[in-house]
């Protein structure tokens, strides 16, 4: 009797249409919110703002550079944030030029062709040419698309005095089994525009002396760079939470650097030779690099670990690894200090040449591809720091991080020999990093 | 001065100022941290509040605007009640017909004591036509009830006083406060110098309790752990189902909710609780900081 | 070899996802801020701008935050 009693109740017409169980969380806020019209809680969000200044300085006058940078970040509507950030980077300082040390003094014209800089005996050919400032700018848009769909895409925007970069990405991250999964898919596109001074060199090109004419290509170049990222996120139970994610990256155009060079060296001694002694290097145009990044967060109960393993490989033969661990103390509730250390290792790059022989240029026997550029040799670093934030009333905040990092590569690789084997193509890569920075809401 | 001789008691507490009184039904208690200058006027204002939405709202009061509304006369309504009305509409849409401010006739057929026993059918039945927010003439700012028909708000006043008191002390220069209305509560703590405030979540079996620490927000609890009766071996929760006038099967004994607001918080502890079997995956669903016991 | 071996890995994880995590009332401590994957951007940013000049590997993580002439 109760059943038919109930099946002759119909419900009238409802006053407004049903709400999706999706839209929920959003229609609750704003019931909420309309029950407290004129309150503080329906009060606009505020921007929060991340001001950061990194001071990075290397051993014996080599590279330093000064980084400030201001980010902010605002909820719009419900789950939905504008990023910004503005990064203004001065570099000052010498960079290896990838000419080996000689027993005599060695003169190097500047790059623009109207100057020259002279290395003393002994010494490891450092450039000081490169000063420069860039500026870059990103914007970045995250939103849900659905019930567990949510969007990001973003623009960047980079400038400096040879150098302009645009970029656009798009990401999206679908949530699973109670938003205890993720997986998430981005693209990033890229291409980047460069006019070193003095134009684009010739491949394998003597460097002329200064006032001379340089052997000189175009004005100007570019590439493109299309990044694919995919990741996965998991929980693992109410401590651990762990991230894994590969990573493909095609790059097109001009790779090489206009400002690295290679030492011309006679095949019996290694003596520099005596003249055009200096060539500009060149790499392919085409590199397509992978990684696989592994990240574990783990939460004891004051305290967090986390560990990330990154291994990485290019067809430029190239293959790192690289291990991060840290470890929050949140020794009191305002604050915490982070130790970090981190390891890294690589091998060279297929085309990473010491030196070039004479009888190479003379019997055009010369590789595809050379390049004396540090950066793709093998060596590997260690970077050892420690962080420290403190907590202020007003969700205010201020951190200070000071870390050290150290390269040690090869002094004497293979294919060196006769007189350079003396020298330490290699020095031992020291530098300094200091951060400071304060958070507030605006 | 309160309600049936509910009055004021304050005491001193380490920092601040304790205030304990009887209103809407149960144990209300209000803590202030700050100026000692700043503290006792933010207390009776703090009293004051909860005491005037009690004396608005309360079924037990005679010819408040509630009594008058349940007399079946057409009330012009004052903007505060609009807001709580449309917001009862709101859940009611919500949550698909399953909260509804006219099911509290109900009440008067069903007793939830260990000995009690079921309602007869044929008056349950006899009271369905008396229920459904669908049925009520609401013209902002104007109500009508049909004969017979009643409202009550106690489903959401409570929450509501929470956060309105909230919203008038927060104009104190307080470094912290604590606001607990019967086990719906509201915290702010920015100060960081101060710990953040513990809260025990109550459970209903004899597990470990479990302690909520938080800075700003507010804490519903939705059903409670001693008011059901036994029936044919099944036990039956108080939270009714107004389409049918049973209690709602297979809903949890008690859900406690943690969100920014307390009114938003005992929304969401509603909302789970309407849902039944579903409470948890509903909760998860949406990322509800909540602990739900059966 | 390798990179076959990495994609199954990718994949047996993934099937073993479905029946791994945590309840929502379970969220306490993976809601705490230190356990974002990414709990500190400008610094990571800062670290990758680094690591990019001085280096010979990049990304992982995520994507960079735009070019520069430094590679």
């Amino acid at each position: 009797m109760l059943q038919h009693a109930i099946e002759d109740i119909k419900l009238e017409d409802i006053k407004q249409p049903n709400i999706k169980p999706k839209e929920i969380k959003k229609a609750l806020k704003m019931a909420v919110m309309s029950l407290f019209s004129a309150s503080a809680y329906a009060a606009d969000n505020p921007w929060q703002v991340e001001t950061s200044g990194l001071l990075y300085s290397e051993s014996d006058s080599r590279v330093s550079a000064v980084e400030p940078v201001v980010s902010a970040r605002k909820e719009f509507a419900d789950e939905h944030y504008l990023n910004l950030k503005l990064v203004v980077d001065a570099l000052t300082g010498a960079t290896p030029s990838g000419a080996l040390p000689s027993n005599s003094v060695q003169t190097f014209t500047r790059p623009s062709g109207n100057g020259s800089y002279i290395i003393q005996p002994g010494e490891l050919p450092l450039d000081n040419t490169f000063h420069d400032t860039r500026v870059a700018l990103s914007a970045n848009w995250e939103q849900p698309l659905s019930d567990r769909l949510r969007g990001q895409t973003g623009v960047n925007f980079s400038q400096e005095y040879d150098f302009t970069s645009l970029g656009v990405s798009g990401n999206l991250a679908r949530d699973f089994n109670d938003r205890n999964t993720t997986l998430s898919a981005g693209i990033n596109l890229e291409n980047d525009w460069i006019k070193p001074e003095g134009d684009i060199p010739t491949p394998f090109a003597a460097m002329q002396p200064e006032g001379a004419v340089q052997a000189r290509g175009d004005s100007s170049d570019s590439k493109t760079v299309v990044d694919f990222l995919f990741g996965v996120t998991q929980v693992i139970n109410a401590r651990t939470v762990m991230q894994l994610s590969y990573s493909i990256s095609q790059a097109d155009g001009y790779l090489t650097d206009p400002f690295k060079i290679l030492s011309v060296v006679d095949d019996a001694t290694g003596d520099l030779v005596t003249t055009d002694a200096y060539r500009f290097e060149n790499r392919p145009d085409k590199r397509s690099k992978q990684s696989l990044y592994w990240q574990t967060n783990y939460r004891l109960d004051r305290d967090r670990i986390s560990f990330s393993y990154r291994y990485f490989w290019d067809d430029w033969d190239i293959k790192s690894h690289t291990l991060d661990l840290s470890y929050r103390w949140n020794f009191a509730e305002n604050q915490f200090i982070e130790p970090e250390l981190r390891y890294y290792q690589q091998t060279q790059a297929e085309f990473y040449e010491p030196l070039l022989l004479a009888s190479d240029l003379l019997n055009d026997t010369l590789p595809e591809f050379a390049s004396a550029d540090q950066r793709l040799a093998e060596f590997n670093a260690v970077t050892v720091g420690v962080k420290y934030q403190r907590q202020l009333a007003n969700n205010q905040h201020w951190n200070a991080r000071l870390a050290m990092y150290q390269q040690s590569g090869e002094g004497s690789p293979d294919g060196v020999f006769g007189s350079n084997a003396q020298f330490d193509l290699f020095p031992s890569l020291t530098a300094v990093i200091a951060q400071v920075g304060y958070g507030f809401e605006w | 001065m309160g309600l049936n001789g509910n009055a004021l008691h304050i005491n001193q507490c380490a920092g601040g100022l304790v205030g304990r009184f009887r209103a809407m039904g149960c144990p209300c208690e209000i803590v202030l941290y700050g100026q000692p200058a700043d503290l006792k006027p933010a207390m009776q204002q703090a009293y004051q509040c909860v005491v005037q939405l009690e004396q608005k709202y309360s079924r037990y009061v005679e010819g408040n605007m509630v009594a008058r509304i349940n007399a079946g006369q057409r009330v012009e309504v004052d903007s505060e009640t609009v807001h709580l009305l449309e917001f009862a509409q709101r859940c009611y849409q919500l949550s698909d017909g399953l909260f509804d401010i006219t099911s509290g006739v109900l009440r008067n057929l069903w007793r939830f004591t260990k000995d009690a026993s079921v309602p007869n059918i044929e008056a349950i039945v006899g009271l369905l036509p008396l229920i459904g927010w669908q049925k009520v003439d609401w013209q902002p700012p104007y109500i009508q009830l049909r004969p017979g028909m009643q409202i009550d708000l106690g489903g959401i006043v409570k929450e509501y006083a929470v956060d309105q008191v909230a919203q008038h002390i927060e104009s104190t220069p307080l470094s912290g406060f604590l606001i607990n209305l019967g086990g719906d509560i509201y915290v702010e703590q920015q100060d960081l110098s101060y710990p953040a405030w513990r809260i025990g979540i109550e459970r209903p079996d004899a597990g470990p309790v479990i302690t909520l620490e938080i800075r700003r927000g507010g804490v519903a609890t939705s059903g409670a752990t001693h008011r059901y009766l036994w029936h044919q071996g099944k036990r039956y929760g108080h939270i009714l189902n107004p389409k049918t006038g049973w209690p709602l099967e297979d809903a949890p004994q008690s859900i406690t909710v943690a969100s920014n607001t307390c009114t938003e918080a005992g929304l969401w502890s509603t909302l789970a609780m309407l849902q039944g079997i579903h409470a948890e995956a509903f909760l998860a669903e949406n990322s509800v900081q909540s602990w739900c016991y059966r | 070899m390798k990179k076959s071996l990495a994609l199954w890995l990718c994949l047996l994880s993934l099937s073993a996802c479905s029946n791994m995590g945590v309840k929502s009332w379970d969220r306490n401590l993976l809601a705490k801020p230190d356990m974002a994957l990414n709990d500190d951007p400008i610094t990571n940013a800062f670290n990758e701008h680094i690591y990019f000049s001085k280096e010979a590997s990049s990304g992982g993580r995520g994507f960079g935050g735009g070019g520069c002439g430094c590679n």
